[in-house]
């Protein structure tokens, strides 16, 4: 027992049990030894973390990371996702010391963890392998070696998907065989990120593989070969889709009548029909096979079945399930990417997801058409929620019109449009606002916010 | 330039009126800028902000300090959105005049004081030099240049907290004699006893380290750290009985720490120490609905490292003149005492250059430095005096002179393991004076350059001469240079980079927390790190990333 360890277990028991010492004596032989004690703590042997790998990407422009601190420390927070996108558009990364912040907000928000990937750089990918919480990092694409064909052998995940897309947007015919080389010894989950590549430059040719991938043991990469063989009109899917379909709408002279459905079989399944209701969806089932049957159908097959447009059909009157009808053609028109049919649902019915579908110069029309007519309400709000950014022409005119008009007879409703314009418009219309009440100030300060933003990064 | 802002909201309110459609009437000029910015009142608010300071003022009832507008107004400035001028407007004019006048008189009142206190210090040496000490125990500056009332409240003081201590010396001598296991069951209700009586003493500071005491039972090896504080106290209650044999600049270590204030006129009256002195970090506390605020500075040319305290209370803002990144021409008075760490602006000379962060102010301030700004007054510890130690229950300072006594500024003072520093010196003009008229984030880019501190394996010998000096010591401030973060388990360590033989035994271990940033920022590669040593490992406070920005940690 060294002094020390005896000087505590005197103090624990009590020096008056102990060998009879004086408890000032304690007290002072103690004051030594622990000043001694601190003053001789002696350096011990560690190891120094490996040394990061060097860069190869610039860093942002100090005062675009400036502004960056301040949204991490909660100025405009909801602004991040854009700068963070303007960031990976330019090819910088962020300075080493903000690295940590990002990395803690890709552990909760998995929206930017796709940016991550090249704005961390070579530092964050190193801490990403100290710190477990950051392992996500390791699934996205540095954004590096795209062309070198040792990324597809040996890279992580998120690199050997980033060069499939490349390679793909190169050559669909070369990715495509160089996938099927390996394919059977593929993790599943890759599997079914690998066949997402496809969407880019879709052709005929990609159809037997495919076609084949509908057997595949998981139910993703099932569900996204049908979904893809969908858009290829003359694929067998397709055409097995249309036999379906044909038997399920019938014109009736003015009007289509539906046939449900009476069963959904194991071909059906195969194709991509989910036999089983979804979370959260009622009502039977054999209205929900119809609405998958028909978004899975091709839409030219129903010009030429009933002979008319995309417009006259969509305006016949439905006698029974309507809304089923009208929902599957809805997503078979975002699905196929199909501008006539989206144009026509949208007057039946003006959903957003359909406006993606239509040229930006159409969708700003048509939205700013909408803000006119209806009421400044959350409905509306929600809608408009569904436009990405930015906000240009027609529709900012419209929105900031209503604003405007709205702002003292309904405040809050005002209010919620004003900080959504803010996110979406054009931030080069910030000086081009004109007067709004100090209540509306979210519009003009945030607007000038971004335009500051963006410009620093120029 | 968000950094001057007092909180958050303050930030974003900040943001808010930095708008250019906001403001009329802005214009910069020599070191003031001023504007008129657009309120929910009739009337504009009239801002303007002294940019040698920065000190603000603005005409609207914000009791935030500084307000919106004037952070507004910075912040529109940093984007060159105000327009130079050649005089500032009137009403500025009169503020500026205003400043300048008070200041003066501040001065003079100050000046005052500390002649008074000098002239009394000569006096005593000589009567001291002629015969035995005739002050007896108690400080040197409690009893001078008072009229006879301070000196019997002075002598009353003394008499209780000698009272109250040597109470404290039978507790703790009691509580060796019967033991410490029961210390978790009955302790905390003793503790809380004795530090209210201790404050009814008028020992302030050592009710404080009372109070503090709970945090052992953190701890498993708690008996060992328990008696370790015991022992402290007690040495301390001893210390302050025998303090008429200690050497003065002991004694004022002792009387400091037992809760004696040391009065500002005082430590201005101990020789100043002139430097380049860069902010190296800055920690703000809240405690007991008080806040504090520490800021290092580091001496280019003396290597020395000086602490500012300065305290608010809650809701109030905290002094904002030492901006971190920053670099001050200053003197300081440090409080004497044993080894001497807190100190006080006593004088600023000009806006020295430097790179650092929201530096565009001191930058300003530099180009158009004014005779007058070298006269500006003891700064930064307005505050400090009026809620002194007492009332946040801790000790005021934990600064001490040298055991050695003075040494001049001239004489190139320096703090152990400082004259490495000294030798590697650089003038200021190569810290990266950046070109006029660049934009305030490129100067922003150039960076400060890391001050020049020691190496990992000096640091032991250094904290144990501080120790020497001053065994009460639990932080010192540290500045490591050409440190890489190291592992051994789940520990975290700091070593000095040594490319040939890596593992050397010279890591010393940080104390637990969130260590990433450091790890972000280092890469692997050596970095400067400021870091308090305390006892259980360092507490890191900065570091300074590849352009030279410092870095919080």
């Amino acid at each position: 027992m060294t002094g020390w360890e005896q000087l505590v277990t005197t103090a624990l028991l009590g020096s008056d049990r102990g060998t009879g010492a004086s408890p000032v004596g304690v007290l002072e032989q103690a004051a030594v030894e622990a000043v001694a004690r601190r003053a001789g703590q002696s350096p011990v042997r560690a190891e120094p973390l490996a040394v990061a790998p060097v860069e190869t990407l610039p860093l942002a422009p100090p005062r675009a990371a400036d502004r960056l601190a301040r949204m991490l420390a909660g100025e405009q927070g909801r602004l991040i996702g854009e700068w963070l996108e303007l960031a990976v558009a330019h090819g910088v990364r962020v300075p080493a010391r903000l690295v940590p912040q990002l990395l803690d907000l890709g552990a909760r928000d998995r929206s930017v963890r796709a940016h991550l990937g090249v704005l961390a750089g070579a530092r964050g990918r190193w801490l990403a392998e100290l710190n477990p919480a950051w392992s996500y990092l390791q699934q996205e694409s540095s954004g590096e070696g795209l062309l070198d064909h040792g990324v597809w052998e040996f890279g992580a995940s998120g690199d050997r998907r980033a060069f499939l897309r490349r390679l793909r947007a190169a050559s669909p015919d070369d990715a495509r065989e160089l996938l099927a080389v390996g394919w059977d010894n593929e993790p599943p989950v890759e599997r079914a990120a690998f066949i997402a590549t496809f969407a880019d430059r879709l052709g005929p040719a990609d159809e037997p593989f495919l076609e084949a991938a509908l057997d595949d043991r998981r139910r993703e990469v099932r569900r996204e070969a049908a979904d893809l063989l969908t858009r290829l009109p003359g694929s067998r899917l397709a055409l097995r889709m249309a036999g379906r379909a044909a038997t399920l709408l019938v014109r009736d002279v003015t009007r289509l009548t539906v046939e449900l459905p009476e069963r959904c079989d194991s071909a059906m399944e195969r194709d991509g029909i989910r036999s089983e209701l979804p979370a959260g969806r009622s009502g039977g089932r054999k209205s929900w096979w119809l609405q998958q049957l028909i978004a899975h159908t091709p839409l030219d097959f129903w010009t030429g079945h009933f002979g008319l447009t995309a417009g006259e059909i969509t305006r016949l009157p439905v006698a029974d399930w309507r809304r089923e009808v009208l929902m599957g053609w809805t997503r078979a028109a975002i699905l196929q990417q199909d501008a006539d049919w989206a144009r026509a649902l949208f007057d039946a019915e003006p959903l957003t997801d359909l406006l993606a579908v239509l040229p930006p110069a159409e969708q700003s029309e048509r939205a700013a058409e909408l803000v006119r007519a209806k009421d400044v309400n959350g409905q509306l709000i929600m809608m408009l929620g569904g436009i990405a950014r930015p906000w240009s022409g027609p529709l900012a005119a419209a929105v900031l019109e209503r604003v405007a008009e709205v702002a003292a007879s309904q405040p809050w409703n005002a209010g919620e449009l004003a900080k959504l314009a803010a996110e979406r418009l054009d931030p080069a219309l910030h000086d081009q606002l004109g007067h709004l009440p100090d209540a509306l100030s979210v519009l003009p300060t945030t607007l000038r916010f971004r335009f500051d933003l963006t410009e620093e990064f120029s | 330039m968000l950094a001057l802002a007092p909180d958050a909201s303050s930030q974003k309110a900040a943001a808010g009126v930095s708008a250019p459609a906001k403001w009329s009437g802005a214009g910069v000029a020599r070191d003031a800028l001023w504007g008129e910015c657009k309120g929910s009142g009739s009337k504009p608010y009239r801002a303007c902000v002294d940019l040698r300071e920065p000190a603000y003022r603005c005409s609207c009832p914000s009791r935030k300090f500084p307000c919106k507008h004037a952070l507004g107004l910075l912040l529109l400035w940093s984007a060159d959105g105000v327009p130079a001028a050649d005089e500032p407007a009137d009403w500025v004019e009169e503020w500026l005049a205003d400043r300048r006048e008070r200041a003066a008189k501040q001065e003079a009142k100050v000046a005052e004081k500390v002649a008074a206190i000098v002239a009394a210090e000569a006096a005593s040496a000589s009567d001291r030099s002629g015969a035995s000490d005739g002050s007896g125990g108690s400080g040197g500056y409690g009893a001078s240049g008072g009229s006879g009332g301070d000196d019997r409240r002075a002598r009353q003081r003394e008499e209780r907290v000698d009272a109250g201590l040597a109470d404290l010396e039978r507790w703790l001598s009691d509580q060796i004699a019967h033991g410490i296991a029961g210390a978790r069951q009955t302790a905390l209700a003793d503790w809380d006893d004795l530090s209210k009586r201790l404050i009814d003493a008028q020992a302030p500071g050592v009710a404080a380290l009372l109070t503090g005491l709970s945090r052992v039972f953190r701890h498993e090896d708690w008996p060992a750290r328990l008696l370790t504080e015991y022992a402290l106290v007690h040495l301390l209650a001893v210390a302050h009985r025998r303090s008429a044999d200690l050497p003065r600049d002991l004694r004022d270590t002792v009387r400091s720490r037992v809760g004696f204030t040391t009065p500002k006129e005082y430590v201005l009256a101990q020789p100043p120490v002139r430097d380049h002195w860069q902010v190296i970090a800055c920690r703000d506390e809240d405690r007991d609905r008080l806040l504090s605020r520490r800021v290092w500075l580091h001496g280019r040319a003396t290597g020395r490292i000086a602490l500012i305290l300065s305290f608010a209370p809650v809701g109030q803002p905290l002094d904002s003149s030492l901006v971190l990144g920053t670099t001050i021409d200053a003197s300081l008075c440090f409080y004497p005492g044993s080894a001497p760490l807190r100190a006080l602006v006593a004088a600023r000379h000009s806006a020295a250059p430097s790179g650092g962060p929201p530096s565009h102010g001191v930058g300003e301030a530099d180009r158009h430095s004014s005779p007058a700004s070298g006269e500006a007054p003891p700064r930064g510890e307005r505050a400090a005096d009026r809620h002194s130690a007492a009332a946040s229950g801790e000790a005021p300072f934990h600064g001490v002179r040298a055991a050695d006594g003075h040494s001049s500024p001239a004489s190139g003072e320096v703090q152990p393991g400082g004259e490495r520093a000294a030798d590697r010196y650089s003038p200021p003009a190569s810290g990266g004076v950046p070109p006029r008229g660049e934009r305030a984030a490129d100067r922003h880019s150039a960076g400060g350059v890391p001050p020049h501190g020691v190496r990992a394996v000096d640091v032991p010998r250094l904290i144990a001469d501080v120790l020497a000096r001053d065994p009460w010591t639990d932080s010192w401030p540290l500045i490591l240079s050409d440190v890489v973060p190291a592992r051994v388990d789940s520990g975290w360590y700091l070593a000095d980079h040594d490319p040939h033989d890596p593992k050397l035994e010279n890591a010393l271990p940080l104390l637990p927390g969130t260590l990433w940033q450091l790890a972000a920022v280092s890469g692997g590669h050596p970095v400067t790190v400021a870091a308090e040593w305390t006892p259980d490992g360092l507490r890191l406070l900065t570091t300074w990333d590849e352009r030279g920005q410092v870095v919080v940690l």
